[in-house]
């Protein structure tokens, strides 16, 4: 992050709340828009994007009574007539699971659909390609700390949004730092490597420390991480493989840095650090 | 009758793959079998280092027969040394080698191994560049580091905050929000 802070662009957010947490989206100020302009535009954004978590919310939440995910788990419909948003998630999540080797699963121990490791990110990803559908170019949406990010702060620049990542020890901290996009989304050049972590758009974050121990490990290293970032090109790989490594452990780390084109930010149960090329300096 | 022709074969196979690591070396092994073939192809041996890369199962079918008791090397282990894989080994006993260009998600990459004595003493890297030509990393994963060696990053430097997914309670109190806040 040696790149100084020269905000000469303010940025706007606009928040909701949905599926437990607070979503936020940022978008810098446009010198050669009217201000009113400006936030009409962000204010419909929101509402865009606000509509499409809130629908796939009330699709998916489990502590929705009447969501058909729960009514999944409630046995009163089975997949095959599910509808084909779920199926299609299912799909999703049930492919993932073959290439974590488990470590990612669409099933609680129980043996209970729960779709919710994926749901977000794909809200998320849905949500962005809202936004380029829009025509807005430049944007940084944050989902309860999972963060898809498109052009740069400084329109017109390819200098990278600059991601935070919370110390999992002392929230009011930042753990390190990470450059994300410069790039416009979806349009990759060609040769254009991310090996130097500067156009990456996603960056999800996994762990116990907000939430309690929602991940359950399927190998005896569960409790090796205490938090695991993932940055990646898309959101919903970033997502899950965050989710994978939390669950799997070292194993999974190594096999996800080995398999997938991302960086990777793990914090052992201890405090320790494992960290690919990307995140260090 | 099968049976033993199949015995055979993998024998034969067998032998040839040994000579592969061990041409150059000494085969002072003078156990059975397997040994009477690996030395019958031993006499033999420098004539299949010199030959093509790929040691067809023509000449692995003949190396067999030349060596030992020719019904070791009989038809059924000409078909089998062509498909054991031995060929590769059995031929190359120094040199260096250059391997195929790979498409790989972090551009092309090709590599060269130096063989001397049946063992591979050195890999180097022919390519490994991505389209612009600037070469890339290409072993990605994660070791362990302190916190010093991280990117940095000051929550008044950054734009946005991530982490384990927060509660809307949370939220609240988390950087995030005094970011989201400063920007209304």
């Amino acid at each position: 992050m040696q790149q100084t802070s020269e905000t000469a662009h303010r940025l706007r957010a606009r928040t909701f709340t949905c599926m437990g947490t607070v979503i936020s989206l940022a978008v810098p100020t446009d010198a050669h828009k009217a201000p009113q302009a400006a936030a009409d535009e962000l204010e419909a954004a929101t509402a865009v994007v606000e509509c499409l978590f809130t629908e796939l919310d009330s699709i998916f939440s489990l502590y929705r009574p009447d969501s058909e995910a729960s009514r999944l788990v409630r046995g009163e419909l089975a997949l095959p007539e599910a509808s084909e948003e779920m199926r299609a998630r299912y799909e999703e999540a049930a492919e993932w699971r073959l290439l974590t080797e488990g470590s990612f699963t669409p099933e609680r121990p129980d043996g209970a659909l729960d779709l919710s490791g994926i749901v977000k990110g794909h809200a998320i990803r849905e949500a962005g390609m809202s936004l380029l559908a829009l025509g807005m170019a430049n944007w940084c949406l944050n989902a309860g700390g999972d963060v898809l990010v498109s052009g740069s702060p400084n329109p017109g620049t390819d200098v990278p949004w600059r991601a935070g990542i919370v110390d999992p020890a002392d929230r009011r901290t930042l753990l390190a730092g990470f450059p994300l996009g410069g790039a416009a989304l979806g349009l990759p050049r060609l040769g254009e490597k991310t090996a130097d972590g500067g156009t990456r758009a996603a960056l999800a974050t996994s762990g116990s420390a907000e939430r309690g121990d929602h991940i359950w490990g399927v190998t005896a290293g569960a409790a090796e991480f205490r938090q695991v970032s993932v940055a990646a090109a898309d959101v919903v790989t970033a997502d899950v493989l965050a989710t994978a490594i939390m669950a799997g452990g070292v194993p999974m780390l190594n096999r996800a840095t080995a398999m997938w084109d991302i960086e990777a930010l793990a914090v052992r149960t201890h405090g320790e650090l494992l960290a690919t090329g990307g995140f260090r300096r | 009758m099968r049976i033993r022709a199949a015995v055979s074969a993998a024998l034969a196979s067998a032998g040839i793959l040994l000579v592969g690591w061990q041409s150059g070396v000494h085969v002072s092994d003078t156990r059975s079998a397997v040994a009477a073939a690996a030395t019958g192809n031993q006499a033999s041996g420098t004539g299949i280092t010199d030959s093509s890369g790929a040691a067809s199962s023509e000449s692995a079918a003949s190396s067999g027969t030349t060596g030992n008791s020719g019904t070791t090397g009989s038809s059924g282990a000409a078909g089998a040394s062509g498909t054991s894989g031995a060929p590769g080994a059995a031929a190359k006993a120094g040199g260096t080698y250059d391997g195929d260009v790979v498409q790989t998600r972090f551009g092309t990459v090709q590599v060269q191994i130096t063989v001397k004595a049946g063992q591979i003493t050195d890999v180097t890297a022919l390519k490994l560049t991505d389209a612009e030509g600037r070469s890339v990393q290409i072993s990605n994963y994660a070791a362990p580091v302190l916190r010093d060696e991280v990117l940095q990053a000051q929550s008044a430097d950054v734009q946005t905050v991530g982490g384990a997914t927060v509660t809307s309670d949370a939220y609240l109190t988390s950087l995030q929000a005094a970011l989201d806040a400063a920007n209304l």
